[in-house]
């Protein structure tokens, strides 16, 4: 064997121990959300294993993980958190708080306070606020981008010979999030007193950002709401004749089907927050801007 | 003059009482300060290691000390709270990590000590059996807890009320018992770990109850309003967190405001250690920033003080024993005048009453330093356990 051929074995060699123990070192990173996994999988590529535990059909905001899935979490590199207390479960557990991260901290004095909560007191020494916070932040695209910033930095300090490249995948994240938001704001725009209806509290954030004329009934997409709902609902119209309702998941054909008895149409804006089961989060979001359009340019058709 | 020796080792059998007793005065009075200087340097360096392990430790104004004592060794004197707020701060500051700590509570006598998963990686302890925190409401213990209490994983543990006179304080919580640490010879073989948000519902901070607005029991509600529920004290608080009653269970008031009693601060780098003092000795801050390795050799030189006065206390005693002792030897010396005038008589002169009396105390002193080996050897071999028992925990 001659020279050369020595030297391609040893180059090949060296490769394959490079890519080996690069391999080895994949960041694992958990998340508590659908989101926050793919802003994260988008900045690290294959340097990071990103994991979001959540079974497909549960709401991760609501979903309570066991004490093995914890473990799973407490092993990570990184954990990262939506805030605004998002996951109720994620204060009721141990988790590091060194590799734990709240991708939210940054615009927490934004937070929007949810309405309606109640306050109670034991006794009559004074009450106790169970206010709650609109979590589902990454609707306002601007906010998104400023979670996926606190991903970057977060995957920077643990891997800072792989800061540039993290840089550069948030960047091309960056440039697509804030698309949607020029692509949403630009739809908006058009009508923006149109007065929606939303079936689920949870667009407080797309609201603020895009001025949205939107109120929001409590409604389930798979569940008829009660007689009396379906009254609250012809009341609030009549003070916000509202066109469109917003729903969270495609609602079920009966509740599309009176909705439209009613003049109301049904338009999905999915907030996301699970994996989508055929698609991503940019596709879903894109989706969502369309459904958007139908509402701003077209007339309701009955 | 081995016959000497023989005639003075029967003598001294013979006399078994007498001879006792000056070996043991003997020993006694060498083994002191010895076993105390072997005690004395074991609690040095387990202090000192504890100390020098943690950088840095926040906490409020006042005792260095306490807080000191509090936060390493989970003593029992609680010094001044410090909030949530202060550990923000601290991250906040990029510059330091930090490991909040909440030592206020006790479980059958032994500290509940309140923290993060992030102490058990800093301090380098180990699950031996079964696994770490996870949920709320759940506990792990040192190797020494397990032992003293009998309990393993899988068992519970009471939290004990802080004053027996705290009839209306909050109920006692059952913890579950989910690991035992290995033994790490530190004042955390010796504790109960829980997360701090359960060192909280210990206080009665963080608790769970029946959802107010749709009570079981409607008289459990005094007032409602559209805003407030005001709820009597029939409203039962769950004393222990289970899978049914977990998302029951709520922080009141502002998580920032939540208290601790110290914080173990772990900064970056020296720089980050003395930008990070530097801020805490300005102004008129509520919180002391202290190097407990500082701290600990402020109090050892203390004690190495008191140790000079015991060791001058020992020395006269010492030598108001060797007075003893040569009082008891020349007693003997006359009680014995018809053993000597025998030697006389059979030949022997002062010379050989002089070798009788000295192998005698030979043999004692020799006695007595086999002895006092002995004893300091062992204290040698303990000390470990002994200084964690009377000193250090």
């Amino acid at each position: 064997m001659g020279l050369r051929s020595w030297l391609t074995v040893f180059v090949a060699i060296v490769s394959l121990g490079w890519s080996l123990s690069s391999a080895g070192e994949r960041l694992v990173v958990y998340a508590v959300n659908y989101p926050l996994q793919y802003f994260a999988q988008r900045i690290a590529g294959e340097f990071a294993e990103v994991v979001m535990p959540v079974p497909p059909d549960m709401d991760p905001a609501f979903w309570q993980p066991d004490a093995a899935i914890i473990g799973d979490f407490q092993r990570a590199d990184l954990i990262l958190l939506n805030g605004a207390g998002y996951a109720k479960w994620v204060s009721r557990v141990s988790l590091p708080r060194r590799k734990t991260v709240d991708t939210s901290a940054g615009f927490s004095e934004r937070y929007i306070d949810t309405e309606g909560s109640q306050t109670h007191s034991h006794g009559r020494e004074g009450d106790h606020s169970h206010a709650g916070t609109a979590f589902t932040t990454w609707l306002d695209f601007h906010q998104a981008v400023e979670q996926a910033r606190a991903v970057r930095d977060a995957l920077s300090r643990l891997a800072p010979e792989r800061g540039d490249i993290f840089a550069d995948n948030f960047l091309d994240l960056e440039r697509d999030l804030l698309d949607l938001d020029t692509r949403l704001a630009a739809i908006v725009a058009r009508e923006p007193d149109k007065p929606l209806i939303a079936s689920h509290p949870v667009y407080q954030y797309l609201v603020r950002r895009y001025s949205l004329n939107l109120e929001s009934v409590m409604w389930e997409p798979d569940a008829m709401p009660s007689e009396t709902e379906w009254q609250a609902l012809t009341e609030l119209r009549e003070g916000h004749p509202a066109v469109w309702m917003f729903w969270e998941d495609e609602p079920s054909a009966e509740n599309r089907q009176r909705l439209l008895q009613l003049g109301v149409q049904s338009v999905v804006f999915d907030p996301c927050a699970n994996r989508p089961q055929t698609s991503d989060f940019m596709s879903v979001m894109s989706n969502n801007i369309a459904n958007l359009k139908r509402v701003f340019v077209q007339e309701i058709k009955n | 003059m081995t016959s000497s020796f023989y005639i003075a080792w029967r003598y001294l059998t013979f006399n078994k009482v007498r001879t006792a007793t000056l070996i043991a005065c003997v020993t006694l009075i060498a083994v002191v300060p010895l076993a105390l200087e072997v005690l004395l340097a074991e609690s040095e360096r387990q202090l000192l290691s504890r100390a020098e392990s943690t950088p840095l430790l926040l906490g409020a104004r006042g005792s260095a000390l306490d807080l000191v004592m509090n936060g390493l060794y989970f003593d029992d004197e609680v010094p001044e709270l410090v909030s949530m707020a202060a550990v923000n701060a601290v991250e906040d500051s990029g510059l330091a990590m930090p490991i909040p700590l909440y030592v206020r509570f006790h479980a059958r006598r032994l500290p509940i000590v309140g923290t993060t998963l992030d102490y058990f990686d800093f301090r380098g302890l180990a699950i031996a059996r079964g696994r770490q925190l996870a949920l709320l409401g759940e506990a792990v213990i040192g190797a020494g807890v397990a032992d003293r209490l009998d309990i393993t994983a899988g068992d519970t543990l009471l939290s004990s009320p802080e004053t027996v006179f705290d009839l209306a304080g909050v109920y006692p919580l059952k913890m579950r018992v989910v690991g035992v640490l290995a033994r790490s010879h530190t004042p955390d073989d010796l504790a109960v770990f829980v997360d701090v948000k359960t060192a909280w519902v210990v206080q009665g901070l963080v608790h769970g109850h029946q959802d107010l607005t749709r009570p079981k029991d409607p008289t459990v509600v005094i007032d409602r309003t559209e805003a407030n529920v005001v709820a009597s004290a029939k409203l039962v608080e769950y004393t222990e967190i289970t899978a049914e009653n977990v998302d029951s269970f709520h922080f009141h008031g502002d998580p920032d405001q939540y208290p601790l009693s110290a914080v173990i601060v772990v900064p970056e780098d020296d720089k980050s250690g003395t930008i990070l003092r530097g801020r805490y000795l300005e102004g008129e801050r509520l919180y002391q920033l202290v190097v407990p390795g500082t701290v600990i050799d402020g109090l050892l030189a203390n004690i190495f003080r008191i140790k000079n006065v015991l060791d001058a206390v020992i020395l006269v005693v010492g030598i108001a024993t060797v007075l003893a002792l040569t009082l008891v030897f020349a007693l003997s010396v006359r009680l014995r005048q018809r053993e000597i005038r025998t030697v006389f008589r059979i030949g022997g002169s002062r010379l050989t009453v002089a070798r009788l009396v000295g192998a005698e105390i030979a043999i004692v002193l020799a006695a007595s330093a086999i002895l006092c080996a002995v004893v300091t050897l062992a204290v040698y071999q303990y000390s470990g356990d002994l200084v964690r028992a009377l000193f250090v925990r």
